[in-house]
């Protein structure tokens, strides 16, 4: 039966060839997709996906080199600052408690600088803004999102940060912000880089040293063979999660070791394919009439039983990858993989876990993301098995 | 007799009768496989023990130095290592573990109140039976009649949507899907509990007479405590249950279409028996065999997954065990706990392949 391109296990790598290439470009450059850098603080906390942040923000004119309310203070000679506050909200309440902590923690530093401003009360949003436009006032407090409301009839105004010491940013964030105000989205994307360098590392370590000891194992036998397979086997059965937290507890966390420990649990995956497939292209014709006339060894194994165990491989590859990926997961979900300050999905699952209650996005994201990209490689690997294996096919 | 002899002795026992049994009605074929396996059981076992201890003992880090923390003065240091002997050299160190490990004596813990290991984990582990049990129920149930449908409905539907199924379930990391339930059912929701056994207030009430709950909440009719019990499983078990029902589906769904290409059931096509009978009656019947055995293999998956349950449902068992050791450096708890998990896969295998042996009479070496 011909192989038909439009089958069903074509779709399946299809898809999972573009879902794993893109994957791979969002890994390699995160930086150009990412809105905001991994680690920095860069929102209010806990802010919902694509909620604006309500806080009272300082609006600033747009050339002003000023952007905090501690910016604000000046020398004890100068004039104090004048801020614009709308009559009758809290605002003005909120401002002066700032700026009196703020006051008190600089004034005792030198430079003699302090912070004082006099606050104006004014009728309505747009007078108080308009303040600041005519120079009136060095700078106004208002919610954010009511100057985001109007802040078109402003060209000349910006927001800066809120006077509560929280970060207030105009956009919001796509998918929230988490329990510190880091940006979720950006650390998604990073957190892909991370994921494909520890599945990629460790599939291809456990492939350079597994599929050579198959080799090895299948074309010489004996009692090498059964001694190296018993090994091989042992690794193989148990729980490779459970081997992998027993090697990094002892190693401690860092990049490298998760990448030793995963690597170690899937020699025995490449072992065991390649090993079976070698004794049994041994036993072809084709190596035989290669033998009689005087092939060497090394020879065989290059010409006659490699190129047989290459699509194997190729197909362990892309699930190993998978397999992998979910592993060091698990692994940092569990606090063992990696230092706790790097942008990894396990990692940010762990610390959502804590606020189940309030921030349903921050557990959700991470989640999802280790699926999309685990079910492509495994996807990737379903459809090759298929299409590579026509006995499986046909059957 | 401490709980973990009654365990031992509760699986040893009948084991034991069993493999006398074979012996003495059993083919000469049967006796030489069966002893071939018991053979090959031990080196793994002994292979994994070694790799354990290396690892723990090799590989750089001094796991006393960190259990102590900085407050570790370098005179109550050098006492802890006389007392753990870990002073000795290795040759002696590795086979005091091995001697230990066959008494199953796992010294002390270095944490706290230093009790016996052994004490720790025969309270830990009935956890973990009772939530990997259940699982394992919903998993088969699951997996056998989701294999069936779609290998009776192959290249259709129903067939891909299985698969597609299968391979999501296999992408899904566990501890996410128990995480994405904790928020449906426990937060938005809020008709499940999302962490522990039991509630704290019934669980005072509650007998420890087997530390399996249900069981104990159930012979003692204790029905409060048994609803608690019940409700506190609903999640732990949806989550083990689901991860492990995709690769059951898988493994059902290949042997029922191997099975079905049999002459017998073509035969039966041809007497006119109808398909629905033919694929659930004959084909699933004569395909229970290697399943079942494919099945019992998955011991792997089902503790590294219970591992990660436990943890995100605080469920007070083995696998949550191990974590909260390492955390707190507790090496000789983490060997020891490796161990069993070693000895476990070993002899779970062990029964699996001699059950099966017995069944099907062709698997002989």
């Amino acid at each position: 039966m011909a192989r038909r391109w439009y089958g069903a296990d074509w779709w399946f790598v299809t898809i999972s060839a573009v879902m794993v290439l893109g994957f791979i470009i969002v890994a390699m450059f995160p930086g150009l997709f990412a809105p905001h850098s991994p680690d920095d603080l860069v929102g209010p906390r806990f802010l919902a996906p694509g909620a604006h942040p309500d806080l009272p923000a300082l609006i600033l004119p747009s050339d002003s080199p000023d952007n905090e309310l501690i910016d604000l203070a000046v020398p004890s000679d100068q004039p104090r600052p004048i801020v614009a506050v709308v009559q009758g909200v809290p605002t003005s309440g909120a401002l002066n408690e700032q700026a009196q902590v703020i006051d008190n923690q600089i004034k005792n530093e030198p430079g003699g600088l302090r912070l004082r401003p006099r606050i104006e009360r004014y009728a309505t949003l747009e007078e108080a803004l308009q303040a600041v436009v005519n120079g009136k006032a060095t700078a106004a407090v208002v919610q954010s999102l009511e100057f985001e409301a109007i802040s078109a009839q402003f060209p000349t105004l910006r927001e800066g940060a809120s006077i509560t010491g929280e970060r207030s940013t105009a956009g919001g964030f796509f998918l929230g912000t988490n329990d510190i105000g880091q940006d979720v989205l950006s650390r998604l994307l990073w957190g892909t880089r991370i994921a494909l360098i520890i599945g990629f590392s460790s599939s291809l370590v456990a492939l350079f040293l597994g599929v050579p000891l198959g080799l090895f194992a299948g074309f010489v036998g004996g009692s090498l063979d059964r001694s190296l397979s018993l090994v091989m086997d042992s690794l193989y059965a148990f729980p490779g999660l459970i081997l992998a937290i027993a090697i990094t507890a002892v190693l401690g966390p860092s990049m490298l070791n998760i990448i030793v420990a995963i690597a170690v649990l899937y020699i025995p995956t490449y072992y065991r394919i390649v090993r079976g497939q070698t004794l049994s292209v041994k036993e072809e014709v084709y190596v035989e009439a290669a033998k009689s006339i005087g092939a060497r060894n090394l020879e065989i194994l290059q010409k006659y039983i490699f190129p047989n165990v290459i699509p194997s491989v190729a197909i362990i590859f892309s699930v190993n990858v998978a397999d992998a990926i979910l592993t060091g997961a698990g692994l940092s979900f569990l606090g063992l993989g990696l230092p706790p300050t790097i942008a990894d999905w396990g990692i940010d699952l762990a610390r959502g876990q804590r606020f189940i209650q309030t921030a349903w996005w921050m557990i959700t994201f991470p989640g999802l993301a280790i699926m999309l990209v685990v079910l492509a490689f495994s996807m990737m690997g379903e459809g090759l098995t298929e299409i590579f294996n026509p006995k499986l096919r046909e059957r | 007799m401490t709980p973990i002899t009654l365990i031992a002795l509760l699986i040893g026992v009948p084991a034991f009768l069993l493999l006398t049994y074979v012996f003495i009605h059993g083919s000469a074929g049967l006796r030489h496989y069966i002893l071939t396996r018991v053979g090959l059981t031990l080196p793994m076992v002994f292979i994994l023990a070694t790799l354990v201890f290396f690892v723990m003992r090799v590989l750089p880090g001094d796991p006393v130095s960190s259990a102590l923390g900085p407050k570790g003065t370098p005179e109550m240091l050098a006492r802890i290592r006389t007392q753990l002997g870990l002073n000795d050299p290795l040759i002696v160190q590795y086979s005091r573990f091995l001697g230990d490990m066959v008494t199953l004596h796992f010294g002390n813990s270095l944490m706290g109140g230093h009790r016996p290991i052994v004490d720790e984990m025969s309270e830990r582990f009935p956890a973990t039976l009772e939530l990997v049990i259940p699982a394992s129920i919903f998993a088969l149930v699951i997996g056998i009649w989701g294999g069936t449908l779609a290998a009776s409905r192959r290249k259709r539907a129903t067939d891909y949507a299985l698969r597609i199924y299968s391979v999501i379930i296999y992408s899904l990391p566990i501890f996410w899907l128990g995480l994405m339930l904790q928020l449906l059912f426990g937060v938005q929701l809020n008709i499940l509990p999302i962490s522990g056994r039991i509630d704290p207030v019934i669980g005072t009430t509650i007998k420890h007479i087997t530390n399996l709950y249900a069981v104990d909440a159930l012979i003692t009719g204790n029905w409060p405590a048994f609803g608690s019990v019940a409700q506190h499983l609903v999640l732990p078990t949806i989550t083990l249950g689901l991860i492990l029902s995709g690769v059951f589906v898988r493994m059902t769904r290949i042997n029922v279409i191997e099975t079905l290409q049999a002459d017998y059931i073509a035969a039966a096509r041809a007497r006119g028996i109808r398909e629905h009978v033919l694929v659930f009656g004959h084909a699933l019947k004569n395909a229970m065999i290697p399943v079942i055995t494919l099945i019992g293999l998955q011991v792997a998956i089902l503790l590294a997954g219970a591992v990660l349950t436990e943890t995100v449902f605080s469920w007070p068992g083995m696998g949550s065990y191990l974590v909260e050791r390492i955390s707190s450096r507790d090496y000789t708890a983490v060997q020891s706990v490796i161990t069993v998990f070693a000895l476990l896969v070993a002899l779970i295998s062990l029964a699996v392949d001699v059950v099966y042996s017995l069944v099907d009479p062709r698997v002989r070496y």
